[in-house]
This record gives C-alpha cells, sequence and structure tokens, in this order.
C-alpha cells in the first residue's frame, strides 16, 4: 500500500512539464521494487513476546499515532529493534535486557507511562542506568520509525528518490541575496 | 590470459587515475593492462533508490556500500600512535568514483607554492600554468558542471556545463554569506546537466554516494574504460590484487606480480612501463612491499621517503533548520546532492596565526532522514510534530579544510600481519600537527558565524579535536623539486626507476582545501602524455 502511495505521487508529478518525469524504466523498476516486509511474516529473534509488547508500547509512546500519521506501532518499529538488537554484540544486548528490566521495575510502582518520563527526565545528561537506557530507546524508535514506509512517506510526505528531468530551481523573491 | 603475456604498460588500480592513464595510452597506441584488486560492480546491484525499509537493517550497517567494499580491505590496516583519523580503501572497478559527490576543483597557483608564499612545507615541482592546460583536458572528458566564477583561490576553465539550481536553502545562505563578504558560488562536479558523451544528465535522486545507476556522474567504468576498450588495446584483469613489483637485473620495473583472489593463485604480468594508481596507502604498501637485493626498503625508496608525508583533510560540519522554511509543504529537495560550494575566503580577512583555510561543502547528504530527530529533546505527539515541521528547513554544511604535510606521518607495512592473501598490510601513524589544530578551531568558530547569520536552529558535529580524512587523503609518494625529500619528478615518475610511474593522490607534494579528484586526473593526465612521448623516443 505504501509503494502504491509513492506510485501514486510519482505519476502524479509526471504529469507537472515543469518538474517531474518518470521513465519507463524507472516505472517498471519502481513497480518492481521488493515492498517492505509484512510486520506478521517477522519472526522474534531477541525479546521475548512480552519484551516485545512492552516495546512496541514504549515506542509508540515516543512517536505516537496523531492526527497527522500513524506511530511507532503501525511502523513495526518494535520488530526493527529486535532485528538490530539481535544482530548487535553481546555488550549492547545486555544493555537492552537490562534497560527493560528496570523500566519494567520501573512501572512496577507506577505507570509505563510514568516510568517512560521519569526515564525521560534528563535526556541530555543522563546519569543513572534508567536514563541511559531512555536515550538509547529513543534512537532506537528514531531510526526505525523514520526509515519505515509509514515514517518516511505517511509522516514525513517524502517525495524524494525518484527521476526528473530537471532540479526545481527557488525562484521565490524573498530567498534571494540581493544583487 | 597466459601467465607470461607481455604489454607495453600496466596500470595497477581503476580508480580516477587509473582510469585516464589507461584511456589516454590505449587511444595513444600502447598495449595496456589493468590490474583491479575488485570486481566490476553490476548496475544491477547498486541498491541506491532501494529505500531503507527494503534493507534489511534500513542502512544503518551500510548496506548500499557493500558492493564497493569487499573482501577484508577494512580490516587489513592498522593505526598505531594516531589521531582520529580514517582510510578508505574501496576494493572494486572504479574505485572511489563508484560512490562520491564529483566535486571537481582546480587548485589555485598559490596551491602549488605553500613555501614561496607562506613559508611553511615546500613548492611542488610544477606551476598552476603547467597543469592548467591538462585542467582543461579532464573538464572536458568528464563533463563538469558550474560557472566561471572569476575568482583568483578557485581558478575555472571555459567548457562547463550548465550549473545545477539552486535550493531555496541555498539561496538562504548565499544571503547570509553575502552579507559577511563570502562567496558563494554554484559547485563545479562531474555531474551532466545535459547529455554528454553519450551519456545521460543527472536525474536529481540524491543517491551520488551509492553509485550513480545510470552514469550521469563521471565514474571510470561508466567513462574512461568504454574508451580504452573500443581501442582494442586495452586488458582488463579484476579481482587481481597486486603483490609486489619485480624488477629485472637492470633494476628496472619489469612485471607485477597479484593474486587472483577467485582462484587465490599467483600470476603474473610483464610489462615495459608500470603506472601505480591504487590511492594513497595502498601505493606506497605496494612500493614498500616491493623488495628485492637491489631495492631492500622497498621500490622507489632510496631516500627512505616512501609512505612518509601522509596528509588530507580534515572536516567538520553543521547542521541548520532555517526558520522561514520550516512548516512549509513538502518538496523534492534531493538534487545531486551538493549544488552550491563556499570557496576558501579566510585571506580574504587579513593575516592569520595559522595557514592554509578550508571550503565548505553544502548540502551533500540525503533528505530522507530527518537527522533532528535524534538530536531534539522529548518524545510524544509534540516531539513528533515538530521533527515533521523543521523538516523543511534542513541545511547542511561541512568544512573541508587543508592539512599540513610532514615527514612525522607516515604509513608503513608490517610483515608480521598480513591480510587474507599473505600481504603485509598497512599501518598508519598520524598526529594533526599545531597549525592544524589552530585550522580547526578558526574553521569551526567561523562555521558558527555563518550559522549565526541564518536564523534557526543549529546542531554541530564538533567534537574536542580534529577528524580527518574525508576520504581525501594524499602524500606518501611526493612529487618534488629535492630528490632527497621527494620520490617523484614532475611528470609522477619515480627518480630511482625510471619506468615507474606513481599518479595516485600519493603524489602530491602538499594538499589545499579543494576536493583532490581533478588535481589528480589532471596529474595522471600529464604523466600519460609523458609516457607517450618517452616511448615515442625511446625512452621507456
Amino acid at each position: 500500500m505504501e509503494r502504491r502511495a509513492v506510485l501514486k505521487l510519482v505519476a502524479l508529478a509526471a504529469l507537472s512539464p515543469k518538474l517531474n518525469a518518470l521513465s519507463n524504466d524507472a516505472m517498471r523498476d519502481m513497480e518492481s521494487a521488493q515492498g517492505a516486509p509484512a510486520a506478521t511474516a517477522y519472526t522474534l529473534q531477541f525479546f521475548s513476546e512480552e519484551e516485545s509488547h512492552l516495546l512496541d508500547q514504549l515506542m509508540e509512546m515516543i512517536i505516537p499515532a496523531d492526527d497527522h500519521s500513524p506511530g511507532a506501532h503501525e511502523a513495526g518499529t518494535h520488530l526493527f529493534a529486535d532485528l538490530m538488537v539481535a544482530t548487535s554484540d553481546p555488550a549492547v544486548k545486555k544493555q537492552w535486557q537490562d534497560g527493560i528490566r528496570l523500566i519494567r521495575e520501573e512501572a512496577a510502582g507506577s505507570s509505563l507511562s510514568e516510568a517512560l518520563h521519569k526515564a525521560a527526565a534528563n535526556e541530555e545528561n543522563p546519569t543513572t542506568d534508567l536514563e541511559r537506557f531512555f536515550v538509547l530507546l529513543k534512537q532506537m524508535t528514531v531510526n526505525g520509525y523514520y526509515t519505515s514506509a509509514t515514517g518516511i512517506h505517511k509522516e514525513m510526505e517524502y517525495i524524494g528518490n525518484t527521476y526528473l528531468v530537471a532540479f526545481p530551481e527557488c525562484t521565490h523573491p524573498e530567498h534571494q541575496a540581493p544583487t | 590470459m597466459s601467465k607470461t603475456e607481455n604489454f607495453d604498460v600496466c596500470v595497477i588500480g581503476s580508480g580516477a587515475a587509473g582510469g585516464v592513464m589507461a584511456k589516454e595510452l590505449c587511444e595513444g597506441g600502447a598495449k595496456v593492462v589493468m590490474l583491479e584488486a575488485g570486481r566490476r560492480v553490476p548496475l544491477s546491484e547498486l541498491l541506491s533508490h532501494k529505500w531503507p525499509y527494503e534493507l534489511p537493517f534500513r542502512g544503518f550497517r551500510g548496506e548500499k556500500q557493500v558492493p564497493f567494499y569487499q573482501g577484508d580491505v577494512a580490516k587489513s590496516i592498522a593505526y598505531a600512535d594516531s589521531d582520529n583519523i580514517a582510510i578508505d580503501r574501496v576494493r572494486a572497478l572504479g574505485g572511489r568514483t563508484l560512490h562520491w559527490n564529483a566535486v571537481t576543483l582546480r587548485y589555485a597557483p598559490r596551491d602549488f607554492k605553500e613555501w614561496s608564499l607562506q613559508g611553511i612545507e615546500e613548492d611542488w615541482p610544477l606551476t598552476y600554468e603547467e597543469i592548467a592546460p591538462y585542467y582543461d583536458r579532464i573538464e572536458q572528458i568528464i563533463g563538469v558542471c558550474g560557472n566561471d566564477d572569476h575568482l583568483e583561490i578557485l581558478p575555472a576553465g571555459q567548457n562547463y556545463l550548465p550549473p545545477i539550481s539552486w535550493r531555496c536553502s541555498e539561496h538562504i545562505m548565499k544571503r547570509a554569506t553575502s552579507a559577511m563578504g563570502i562567496p558563494l558560488i554554484a559547485v563545479r562536479k562531474a555531474v551532466l546537466t545535459r547529455p554528454y558523451d553519450q551519456r545521460p544528465p543527472c536525474h536529481y535522486c540524491g543517491h551520488c554516494m551509492d553509485g550513480c545507476d545510470v552514469a550521469s556522474i563521471f565514474s571510470t567504468p561508466g567513462c574512461m574504460l568504454p574508451k580504452a576498450q573500443a581501442t582494442g588495446n586495452f586488458t582488463l584483469r579484476q579481482n587481481a590484487l597486486a603483490r609486489e613489483i619485480l624488477v629485472d637485473r637492470e633494476g628496472l620495473a619489469s612485471a607485477v606480480s597479484f593474486i587472483d583472489t577467485e582462484t587465490r593463485t599467483e600470476q603474473q604480468v610483464n610489462a615495459a612501463v608500470v603506472v601505480v594508481c591504487c590511492s594513497t596507502v595502498e601505493s606506497a604498501r605496494l612500493l614498500l612491499n616491493s623488495r628485492s637485493p637491489k631495492y631492500p626498503t622497498g621500490l622507489a625508496n632510496s631516500n627512505g621517503r616512501v609512505g612518509h608525508h601522509l596528509n588530507g583533510h580534515l572536516n567538520e560540519s553543521v547542521i541548520i533548520y532555517l526558520e522561514e522554511l520550516e512548516g512549509q509543504k513538502p518538496s523534492n529537495q534531493d538534487g545531486a546532492t551538493d549544488h552550491v560550494y563556499v570557496p576558501r575566503y579566510n585571506h580574504l580577512f587579513g593575516k592569520t596565526d595559522y595557514v592554509g583555510g578550508w571550503g565548505f561543502q553544502v548540502n551533500y547528504s540525503s533528505y530522507m532522514f530527518p537527522h533532528q530527530a535524534a538530536r531534539l529533546q522529548g518524545y510524544g505527539v509534540a516531539f513528533k510534530e515538530r521533527v515533521r515541521k523543521m523538516q523543511p528547513g534542513y541545511l547542511s554544511f561541512g568544512s573541508w579544510a587543508k592539512v599540513t604535510s610532514d615527514n612525522r606521518n607516515y604509513v608503513t607495512v608490517d610483515p608480521a600481519r598480513v591480510d587474507a592473501h599473505g600481504i603485509p598490510t598497512p599501518v598508519v601513524h598520524f598526529r594533526f600537527s599545531e597549525n592544524d589544530h589552530a585550522l580547526w578551531r578558526a574553521s569551526s568558530q567561523s562555521m558558527m558565524e555563518v550559522s549565526s547569520h541564518m536564523k534557526g536552529t543549529v546542531f554541530s558535529s564538533f567534537g574536542k579535536a580534529p577528524t580527518g580524512f574525508a576520504s581525501h587523503e594524499v602524500g606518501t609518494v611526493r612529487m618534488g623539486k629535492d630528490p632527497r625529500t621527494s620520490v617523484l619528478n614532475s611528470y609522477c615518475q619515480t627518480r630511482d626507476v625510471r619506468n615507474l610511474f606513481v599518479t595516485d593522490g600519493s603524489c602530491f607534494t602538499t594538499s589545499s582545501e579543494k576536493n583532490p579528484t581533478l588535481t589528480i586526473m589532471a596529474l595522471s593526465l600529464r604523466a600519460a602524455d609523458y609516457i607517450k612521448e618517452q616511448r615515442k623516443k625511446g625512452e621507456l
């Protein structure tokens, strides 16, 4: 569905004589491009089902669905995290195991949203393991979400990575340097 | 091919230097064999247009670069007593011309005269006037877009393709730099803006660094090798990792021994002339590994200078989100990476307590990923909305600054540490000088001053010390006036072995702030002319 939406955007753009034109070869390449792997086809490699569910909740809190677009849940960001951690070295794996344990312990006395709030309290200069885990968690969420089809096309409405016959020149008078 | 086949010339390496050398010599009638340690990368293997979600790790583990760095090349180098530097070594037909931004800048007359004009390093053994005709020719061969901006610090040719159109952010940057008295010009780069030499123009996808799928950006396989092939004089050996240059009884280069990395067998080609174009560190490595009773410290190394004077560029970067563009409707900003360039300007503002300068490359990274998301604090709906609204304001620029050439910075080989084929690997020793540190501080400060003239949110990459070499390493087999301190004459010919040439970045006497590739190609073209002349005279 994402790819079709992109193709539609590109095809629409091709109608503009000024901006874009997509060659037949390019269109064939785009149509034959492999789509994003379906989330349902992914088998967890590192986290347990319960841990993955927890991550899914946390990541959706970091980048939630809103009026504009879906959030980290629909983007399957927790599954991206599983793949990345599963293929990392043991020290990284331990960071994630410890981090999930810490946030789970913190949430036990309050709620998951309060635990996340506490973890994020000192993002610029984290001093505790919980705070350091938030930095790790957020980075993974950002990396996973903004490289997903959801993040690229729906949230950011990115319309590049295509074939143009000319690059659109900025002609806005307010942007030009005085001559 | 027979293991004893004879050629007029063996060119080792297929990057910017090797490509032009092979083309010119083949067109001049020489039978040329090119040895390339990697293989041809079919266009079908390029992942340029792949979306991140079509890649296993979304591109975070360099998936798009895999075709260029095959084998153990990344592991087979060591850094001893070194500051924070990294050296790229591509193993693929075309070398670094396969994935580059293609910024092609001429050195200025003053860049060849650091000793005469600044009292540092030494002068090159040739002048701008001597290399200018070769800049003209190479620009015509490869196709360069841009303008003659009439700048002494950045000389121009007269036959450029039309410049690339500018983005909104680049006009805004020019507005700021103009107010500061700093020039900002259309970039000069080897990207086609109209059909040229049977190649199509750029389609502005922004993936130059991932490999161009239609050869609009210059590459050796896309531009030079088809011309060499067309002569009938060209033989290519892929997967041929040079081990050693062999010499005859007179001490002349006679053959190149190489490993066929597919069959893991050692083979040999004989040649009347050998031209080394393996890249800065690899060329020094090959000469140092070419030891014989006549040359016990390596080939062309009678003065002990092979490997020395390693330098390159130091660089930093800044990202700004311009307020006046924030919140605008998303538009396609990919383009051809850099569209504008800020030439060196610090010399326009009086004397400094350091020597050298820097230029700015602008918008050389992709627009797809919102880098601000990794830098903004917070989370939730407000965070998400902020990231989205900032994105149209994205502007990035980086400083590329001169690193001084110093005999104490060098590469050597460690016989005890060999690569997968048993060849001793390079060991790099490098420290930035006081001048480098001062230049780095000044360039970083100036970047912030330029940024402050553009209203927006600024993120910088500045660390506590400079880093290098931005894939622009040079030196190690230098040309020079003084035979005691240099390896080559001005034609890239080794002084010790008259039929041995080195024409890649390792031949640079000194560095400037300009990207080195155009000068590498111009010097290689000049050396090719010299070889042709010498062959006609029977000297080679």
